[in-house]
């Protein structure tokens, strides 16, 4: 492998400033070493993040009951942060607790989990060339194997977003706060996502010199209720066949918000609109059973993974009937 | 001619005790019977390495670090069939730190699947060695390649799951007339996936060829016999030449008898280079050029009389083995067939893929998954539960007590589902729960040729070595126990080597045959040993021979009692040593061992999940060396088997035929999360084949549990699984059709 240099900034601003083409950043370094060890990276410098830790780490509750979590923390202290205690915020813990294993869990970064690169396995692959990857010119896994990919969204590419954090944060209407070189900026976390998520896009509309530095959560993100529920084939480390994160405000009986957000289904985390349907009614499993039947009849599996349609309306179910207390 | 001994046994177990007289070579220990009573063994000791093990301490063949050591890869074809065109090295060479590279496969040669071996590289490094993979120029004419053996031209074709087609012309008209004079008869196809070894160290080997023309060798291997044979032969030296050594093995499962490609390569490397040459596989190299249990098709119809008795069996099954085309059999256990008309008819079918290799018990978990999903229909027509229908046409007499003592242990009454397919009392509509079982069956009982050191020491330090290895199955530990035992000592005092050809031969590690071979060596080393101990304390102690004897942790010598240790003192500078053998097997009771496995599991209806609840196996292995050994051999077969049955498939792309999921985040293995309730219950029987009487328990207990889950599968969902892994989306699909019919 080329050689490559370890770069230690003391501040963001110098890790934005070192960064550029065939540098990357290196949070735990969880998902970077097995590209790494695979080759399908070959960068000429690691720009190490983890020196920064006073900026990007931490969970912090400010008095408007607005929370900062830094980029650096890990699954593990989202999973058992007090701070996050609220059942409008379970929703993040569960998906953090649920992800990789506990080594795993204690060591990768919120960050990474939302700036990884996706798990399809022809993109894994050094032997295979695929549009994504940039070497081949088509979606190898659209007539190849597939049983684990996309059902909804899919542009040319079927991979689909890996990250636990992200649906939650979705639905909690969270901020990412982004530094280049001196300047910050927030933006909603959907904007890290790409519009369409082409073959050809990246996982996440960073720039190269965009240091993610942390996520916010709103004040009212705490109210109301809110879960997350995944199926996956194992018990132990395994990734979600399909996921859903779900907010509820429910008042006097009647849903009065309503957000949902699907994971391992689509290239991106994967939005409900529908869920606006929701506000006004009371909560049911009937009427929940209905929007789950109503959002996944748009889907467009494969003969291999349309078991994600059955198994994604049952977890979108599950979430709705638990964030909504039922 | 030997001369023999006749000897009276006790052999059996308490539901069928009987006395037989057997002929005991010359020589030999007097066998233990029913009637021994043992100190020592049957007793839980704790692994003689457990400490070494969890402290990082033993040092296995990957460890393996020596002084100006390099390290090699090997570039392996990328197509999965066609030939070698042109292969040039001479860029390889110039590379940094590269010190040699020699071609694996001439130009003209075929490649037969992806990763065939093209060429090996040594460098300083091994960052260096796989650089230099990239600098090797490999020209090949590529063919079309079946890389799924459902696509060869000769397999059945199969309609919705099930074989189309006709039953084999020859040999079946016994069978013809007793399906057609059978009362019910059923037919059906079972299909299985290919599983990988996932041995947790991968194949491979440190070599080192040394000036004085010999080679050493440390190989994470089932043989180190084999390998030091097949290095021999491969380099053209005498076995005398090449020491093996195997201290500890990370995992084999049959896939490590030999030296393999790679080994070779490895050896041919350092004698160019004349330094030692480690090659050890990459886990994706490990996954896909280093065997598999191969993938299976069964198709089966049987017949039952008016009483539920077995009458017809007609099995026909393809087999996936790979490139090779050879070794993809399946097999059943015989026993509920005594009284029907069989026929058994087997294919393989080749593709371009890596070749199978012997698995924990090769063909079994996939005939036994057919036959006993097979035999739970027939139960279904003739109205009888499982169990009692089992009980009705086993003949095996240990296996009719085993399913009776694991079906009460296990609640099977309580746990089978009485309506298939629909939720038990107080579970919510989506979850379905469900019970199985299956037999297992397996028959060996080792093999002579082998020989064992055991040695005593004036300081009272003893020695028992053997050349074999221990796989991992704990036998050190085995040895320990049986030398403690005949000596009467704790089995923590005895010191235990194996894995150095330097010792005493011993067998490669496969059918279950390392602790019925190596045993009854262990324990005649012993006995000589002792024996000899008791006449150097007599004679130091001027007493009778015949009236020492080691009792207790003692040496009682007529009225004296001395401390082991004490007595060691009196054997003088030159240790007692005696070298054992292993004498051929006696009749005895029974040539296979019986086991039974019982399953109950919990199926989310609306995800197509199957969780095991609970796990229960029954298991012969003959004499019961140690408990807490034989019941950890049992739950990791249990594991590995429920695994099989849920989780492990290879998933190959059909296009170039490079496996996918040749990692341990994608090729998916039952983790700790996913471990039901288990329990293994020994069945401990005098099986009266030698002196000590043990069976292996690599095979049998690895061949239930697969047949046993998916029939638990069934009584919950009400639909049979006849696919292996039972993965969510056949649940659904399953589910999804059942609906449909109703």
């Amino acid at each position: 492998m080329n050689p490559f240099e370890l770069r230690n900034p003391d501040s963001v601003a110098a890790a934005s400033g070192a960064a550029g083409p065939a540098r990357v950043f290196k949070a735990a370094g969880i998902d970077l070493l097995d590209r790494l060890k695979e080759r399908i990276d070959d960068p000429d410098a690691l720009v190490n993040l983890l020196p920064l830790g006073a900026e990007l780490g931490g969970i912090g509750r400010s008095d408007d009951g607005t929370i900062r979590l830094g980029a650096l923390v890990t699954l593990q202290q989202i999973a058992d942060s007090d701070a996050l205690a609220a059942p409008g915020l379970r929703a993040l813990r569960e998906a953090c607790g649920e992800a990789a294993t506990p080594q795993v869990r204690s060591r990768a970064t919120l960050g990474g989990n939302l700036l990884q690169r996706n798990r399809c396995w022809y993109f894994r692959s050094a032997a295979f060339q695929c549009a994504h990857d940039g070497k081949g010119d088509r979606c190898l896994a659209w007539h190849g194997e597939n049983r684990y990919h996309a059902i909804f969204g899919v542009v040319d590419c079927l991979r689909v977003h890996p990250s636990n954090a992200a649906p939650p944060l979705m639905v909690l209407g969270a901020e990412v706060e982004v530094q280049r070189g001196e300047a910050r900026r927030r933006q909603p976390i959907a904007a890290l996502f790409p519009d369409s998520p082409a073959a050809a896009t990246a996982e996440h509309t960073l720039g190269a010199d965009d240091v993610l530095i942390a996520v916010h959560l709103p004040a009212a993100a705490a109210r109301g209720g809110s879960a997350y529920r995944e199926s996956r084939e194992k018990q132990s480390f395994d990734w979600a066949t399909t996921a859903a994160a779900v907010h509820l405000g429910v008042e006097g009986g009647r849903i009065t918000s309503a957000s949902i957000c699907l994971g391992a289904v689509a290239p991106n985390p994967w939005p409900v609109d529908d869920a606006q349907s929701l506000v006004g009614e009371a909560p049911s499993r009937e009427l929940f059973e209905q929007l789950a039947r109503r959002v996944f009849r748009r889907a467009t599996p494969t003969e291999q993974n349309r078991y994600k349609v059955e198994v994604g309306q049952a977890i979108l179910v599950d979430a709705l009937l638990a964030a909504a207390g039922l | 001619m030997t001369s023999r001994d006749e000897h009276e046994m006790r052999v059996g177990f308490a539901g069928d005790a009987k006395k037989i007289t057997v002929d005991v070579p010359t020589g030999d220990a007097p066998p233990w019977d029913l009637d021994t009573r043992l100190t020592s063994v049957g007793g839980r000791t704790r692994r003689i390495d457990a400490v070494a093990k969890v402290t990082g301490r033993a040092r296995y063949a990957y460890d393996v670090d020596l002084p100006g050591m390099l390290h090699a890869v090997v570039a392996r074809s990328p197509h999965a069939a066609g030939r070698l065109a042109s292969l040039d090295l001479s860029a390889v060479a110039a590379l940094p730190g590269v010190a040699a590279v020699i071609p694996l496969k001439e130009p003209g040669n075929r490649v037969r699947f992806v990763g065939d071996p093209i060429a090996a590289i040594a460098a300083q490094r091994l960052d260096q060695a796989l650089d230099a993979l990239a600098a090797v120029r490999a020209e090949y004419t590529t063919e079309a390649a079946v890389t799924d053996f459902r696509d060869h031209p000769d397999a059945p074709e199969l309609v919705r799951g099930e074989v189309v087609g006709p039953w084999p012309g020859r040999g079946g008209d016994e069978v013809a007339a007793a399906l057609a004079a059978a009362a019910h008869t059923a037919e059906g196809t079972w299909i299985c996936e290919v599983q990988t070894h996932s041995c947790l160290e991968s194949h491979g080997l440190v070599a080192w060829f040394k000036d004085d023309g010999t080679l050493e060798v440390w190989a994470s291997t089932q043989a180190t016999f084999g390998v030091r044979g097949g290095l021999a032969s491969a380099l053209e030296l005498p076995e005398e030449k090449v020491r093996v050594h195997a201290e500890f093995v990370g995992g084999g499962f049959g896939s490590k008898f030999g030296a393999d490609a790679e080994g070779v390569a490895a050896a041919r490397l350092s004698r160019l280079v004349k330094c030692p040459v480690k090659l050890m596989l990459s886990r994706f190299e490990d996954h896909t050029c280093a065997g598999n249990r191969p993938s299976a098709i069964i198709r089966i119809r049987a017949g039952i009389d008016a009483r539920g008795i077995i009458t017809a069996w007609d099995y026909d099954a393809w087999g996936g083995p790979g490139y090779t085309g050879r070794g993809g059999g399946t097999r059943h256990n015989p026993t509920y067939f005594t009284r029907a008309k069989t026929r058994n008819s087997h294919r393989d079918l080749d593709s371009a893929t890596d070749a199978g290799r012997a698995m924990r018990a090769p063909g079994w978990p996939q005939g036994n998954f057919a036959m006993e999903g097979m035999v739970e229909r027939l139960a279904e027509l003739a109205g009888m539960d499982g169990l009692a229908f089992r009980l009705l046409n086993d003949a095996d007499p240990i296996r009719q007590a085993e399913w009776r003592l694991g079906a009460e242990r296990f609640g099977w009454e309580q746990r089978r589902n009485p309506k298939p397919g629909t939720p038990r009392d107080g579970d919510p509509a989506h979850l379905l729960r469900g019970a199985g079982l299956a037999s297992a069956f397996w028959g060996q009982m080792g093999g002579t040729g082998n020989q064992v050191t055991c040695r005593i020491h004036q300081d009272g330090t003893v020695e028992a070595r053997n050349g074999a290895q221990d796989i991992g199955t704990g036998m050190k530990t085995v040895m320990a126990v049986l030398t403690a035992e005949e000596l009467g000592i704790a089995p923590e005092r005895i010191r235990v080597t194996m894995g150095d050809t330097n010792d005493p031969v011993g067998p490669a590690s496969g059918g279950s045959t390392t602790t019925p071979s190596l045993a009854p060596t262990v324990r005649h080393a012993a006995w000589l040993a002792k024996a000899e101990l008791c006449e150097r304390v007599a004679a130091a102690l001027r007493v009778e021979p015949g009236s020492v004897r080691c009792e207790g942790g003692r040496v009682i010598a007529g009225d004296r009692a001395l401390g082991f240790d004490e007595a060691c003192r009196l054997i003088g500078p030159t240790p007692v040593e005696a070298t054992g053998r292993r004498f051929r097997n006696y009749e005895g009771y029974q040539d296979s061992v019986a086991g039974c496995q019982f399953a109950a599991v919990v199926v989310d209806a609306r995800t197509g999940v199957v969780r095991v609840e609970k796990m229960l196996a029954v298991q012969d292995c003959g004499l019961v060396i140690d408990t807490l050994l034989a019941e950890n051999q049992v739950l990791g077969a249990m594991i590995q088997g429920m695994s099989y049955a849920l989780h492990e498939q290879r998933i190959v792309d059909r296009a170039t035929g490079r496996m996918l999921n040749g990692d341990f985040l994608n090729y998916k293995i039952s983790g700790p999360a996913d471990l039901p309730d288990m329990e293994a219950i020994m069945f401990p029987v005098a099986n009266g084949k030698n002196n000590v009487g043990a069976a292996g328990l690599g095979e049998p207990p690895a061949i239930a549990a697969p047949a046993a889950i998916a029939n638990a599968v069934g009584n919950a969902i009400g639909i049979p699984l006849r696919h292996l892994p039972i993965t969510l989306d056949k649940v659904l699909a399953a589910l999804a059709e059942a609906r449909r019919n109703r």
